[in-house]
């Protein structure tokens, strides 16, 4: 056992800091760590592309990928410092749709030679944004029910549907979308995924509004989109097996909400330290410090079950029980960090603009708001932390799978 | 022991749903929501002419002497409906604070009014440096002549922005005292804060306001007792109002775990969904009773300030987990804003803030305990 990093590595996350505290305005608030609080507004999706740019010039994005698609063929943990840091600092531009475990990934692991020439390139220039389709207004945790149609004719994919809550679709060029490509075969046994430009003619993307106020999960309706065949990613009809891997990428990204809920916490700590109540700072309050400090003992194990995920990829051994722990722990301490947020802050808490984001303060309106109305933003936006990307309870559900407990009777499959 | 309810306030219960089920759909309450003024005018005056803003306010004042208790079924069926608006501020604070403090002269001059529906009231106590200890405001008002000027900044004030009326609590030498305030007097200012939710909160400042000293309400250095009573009665109609945003989302989430298809069947024939539910509906009757043992005691006049804050603290905490657990259960379609869920979210914490938080009233209870 040892659980230090080494000097190497130490090196290395230094590395990432100093170049987070050179390239991002000194007064960055930081961002959610998914593409659907940056991408929500005009002047936080400049930074993000802004600084896409900068990762890429640095050779940080694709930064495990082959050499020969532009990558740097360097080592795993290397990629999961960067993330750490760049989570923490709540740092925009690193993709999680094309970077961490997202479409490039899904190339690698299952694209053709064409495929990943044309698109990994790219990627690793920072050119592109890119999203991801799975969720359709009847397939929600039962997502193998998808029903968005992609009929094969001639040389085209003709898709036909609806998909659903996908987060900043409307910034992006690019997605693997989950169609239905044998309406006859058995639910998961006629899904496939093909790789769609979004500038394709028969595409309507509208925005949604969440509860936060952010506009940045969008609607995708298809009309007799075409879609050339040889975007077809994987088999045809073996799109489960990719499903699969895309979701458990996706529910590692658990940990991300664990490193940037952190900063919100340190935050939270300042605030107590700066803000007198009564005369006396509320850091000096027993029942404050003892909230804190358990918040503070629930965050380093969370962390910690996240090294060992870590740890776990790095010596081959399985994550998936682990991903699906971390999912469940990432959603609920976001919950809880922003709930203690509201309660240590009491009428306070209540303050402050859409997204929380001390750069879009209108000194007029938020004269009495405080942390940039982080707290408010973080109440209201943490709620889908534990059902997007997979609910906790179908988490659950998977890690009672992996204890080897008898799943739950499915309906007989139709003719 | 009765829990129940009598005929009378059956019938206003039910009076009270079918209005609001047929003048106030959600779509309507997300519509003002996003206006300056937060509330639908049409919705004031026709509750006015069923007599609501004057509901437990004496005859002799064009009131109908209903008890508190009845107000109560009343605000708990506003909470259910979220209706946006300044009825809570005028009803349950600025018009009780007025019969309970205000001479002859203040009472037949504001009290008629507010049961007619024509003028709204509000009250500002909370400040940047206390929220309900009067002893430790800064807003000042100090003598000159027949009158008072005020200055200071007043937070959180609820919907001072369309009131007519404003109670000021302001330092007068050691102590508070409440002055009732003309909303449009030279130099009261009241600006919106940017809030969670669809009431509407205000920071009210007072920059050299002259008040005549006939407009003291209660007495010099008096503000302390009607303030600690006025929040001790708001706290527990808080409770009522978040009680009925918690049932509503306790149906909803019902309807929808038997409604929503997932993997081929309801999602609540599943134990993880029925187990959410299940935690809901003790949470929610738990809610319910305290509630209405404390609402009963003020309609009583009995002593019930650890009651209140039994409640208080009770609410504050249970409707929030059934808002979260309405919110895991319909999935990803509630944290749209098209979807009603959220609005209930956001109340349970607005009414959790208000009035005292659990700080605030676990304190009462430990003094109370004779901690």
């Amino acid at each position: 056992m040892d659980f230090r990093f080494t000097d190497e590595e130490e090196a290395f996350r230094k590395e990432v800091r100093a170049f987070l505290e050179k390239e991002l305005p000194s007064d960055w608030p930081g961002v959610d760590p998914d593409m659907y609080h940056e991408d929500a507004f005009d002047h936080i999706h400049e930074v993000s592309m802004e600084t896409q740019k900068k990762f890429a010039a640095k050779g940080w994005l694709g930064l495990t990928w082959p050499k020969k698609y532009g990558g740097q063929e360097q080592p795993l943990w290397k990629q999961m410092i960067l993330e750490q840091e760049v989570t923490y600092r709540g740092a925009p531009g690193v993709d999680a749709y094309q970077f961490i475990g997202g479409l490039g990934d899904l190339l690698l692991q299952f694209g053709t030679e064409e495929q990943k020439e044309k698109y990994l390139p790219m990627m690793v220039r920072g050119e592109i944004k890119c999203a991801t389709g799975m969720s359709e207004p009847n397939a929600g945790s039962d997502l193998a029910n998808l029903q968005l149609r992609a009929d094969l004719q001639g040389d085209y994919f003709i898709l036909n549907g609806q998909k659903t809550w996908q987060s900043a679709a409307h910034r992006a060029q690019l997605a693997p979308v989950y169609v239905r490509t044998d309406p006859e075969a058995y639910k998961h046994r006629g899904i496939s995924i093909v790789l769609v430009d979004y500038r394709t003619p028969g595409i309507t993307i509208s925005p949604l509004v969440m509860m936060s106020g952010l506009e940045a999960f969008c609607e995708v309706f298809y009309d007799n989109v075409k879609i050339p065949k040889e975007n077809l990613l994987g088999e045809l009809n073996g799109g489960w097996k990719v499903m699969m891997a895309a979701l458990s990428h996706e529910r590692s990204y658990g940990i991300m909400l664990i490193m940037n809920i952190r900063r919100d916490l340190d935050n939270l700590v300042k605030y107590c330290r700066e803000t007198v109540v009564n005369g006396e700072p509320l850091s000096n309050d027993t029942k404050v410090r003892n909230k804190l400090a358990d918040m503070a003992s629930q965050l380093e194990v969370a962390r910690n079950m996240g090294f060992k995920m870590n740890y776990l990829a790095l010596t081959g051994g399985d994550v998936t029980q682990t991903a699906n722990q971390i999912k469940v722990l990432g959603g609920v301490m976001t919950q809880r960090v922003a709930a203690l947020g509201m309660q240590i802050m009491g009428l306070y808490g209540q303050l402050g603009p859409v997204g929380g984001n001390w750069r879009q303060m209108d000194p007029n309106k938020d004269k009495w708001t405080k942390l940039g109305g982080r707290t408010k933003h973080l109440y209201l936006s943490t709620v889908c932390n534990t059902i997007a990307a997979g609910t906790t309870e179908v988490a659950r559900n998977a890690i009672a799978g992996g204890l080897g407990l008898p799943r739950e009777p499915k309906p007989a499959p139709k003719k | 022991m009765d829990f129940g309810l009598s005929e009378s306030q059956e019938m206003l219960r039910k009076i009270a749903r079918d209005f609001f089920a047929d003048k106030l759909p959600k779509t309507l309450v997300k519509e003002v929501t996003g206006t300056e003024k937060g509330y639908p005018a049409d919705l004031w005056k026709d509750m006015a002419e069923l007599g609501w803003m004057g509901l437990i306010l004496p005859e002799e004042y064009g009131g109908s002497e209903a008890n508190f208790a009845d107000l109560g079924i009343l605000i708990e069926e506003m909470g259910r409906a979220c209706m946006p608006g300044p009825f809570f501020s005028t009803v349950v604070l600025g018009a009780p604070l007025v019969l309970d403090a205000g001479n002859a002269a203040q009472k037949k001059s504001i009290l008629p009014r507010v049961a007619r529906g024509e003028i709204i009231l509000t009250v500002a106590f909370a400040e940047a440096q206390a929220l309900y200890d009067t002893a430790s405001y800064q807003a000042e008002a100090v003598k000159a002549g027949d009158a008072y000027v005020i200055n200071g900044t007043k937070l959180f004030v609820p919907d001072a922005h369309v009131a007519d009326y404003i109670i000021c609590a302001a330092k007068t030498g050691r102590r508070a005292t409440l002055f009732l305030v003309d909303a449009r007097a030279p130099g009261v200012k009241s600006k919106l804060l940017p809030s969670l939710g669809a009431e509407r909160q205000c920071e009210v400042t007072f920059g050299d306001v002259r008040v005549s000293k006939a407009n003291i309400l209660g007495g010099l250095n008096k503000a302390g007792t009607y303030i600690e009573k006025m929040i001790n009665q708001a706290a527990a109609a808080k409770c009522a109002e978040m009680v009925g945003g918690a049932g509503q989302v306790m149906e909803m989430s019902v309807t929808y775990a038997k409604e929503r298809v997932q993997f081929g069947r309801a999602i609540g024939s599943q134990q993880s969904i029925q187990h959410h539910l299940a935690n809901m509906l003790n949470d929610l009757d738990e809610c319910r009773s305290v509630t209405s043992r404390a609402i009963w005691m003020i309609s009583e006049g009995l002593p019930c300030a650890r009651e209140v804050s039994v409640a208080k603290c009770v609410v504050n905490e249970a409707c929030r987990r059934v808002a979260w657990l309405g919110h895991q259960i319909h999935g990803a379609i509630a944290f749209q804003q098209d979807h009603d869920m959220h609005l209930y979210f956001k109340q349970a914490k607005v009414g959790e803030v208000a009035f005292g938080d659990n700080g605030y009233h676990g304190e009462v209870i430990a003094r109370e305990l004779g901690l």
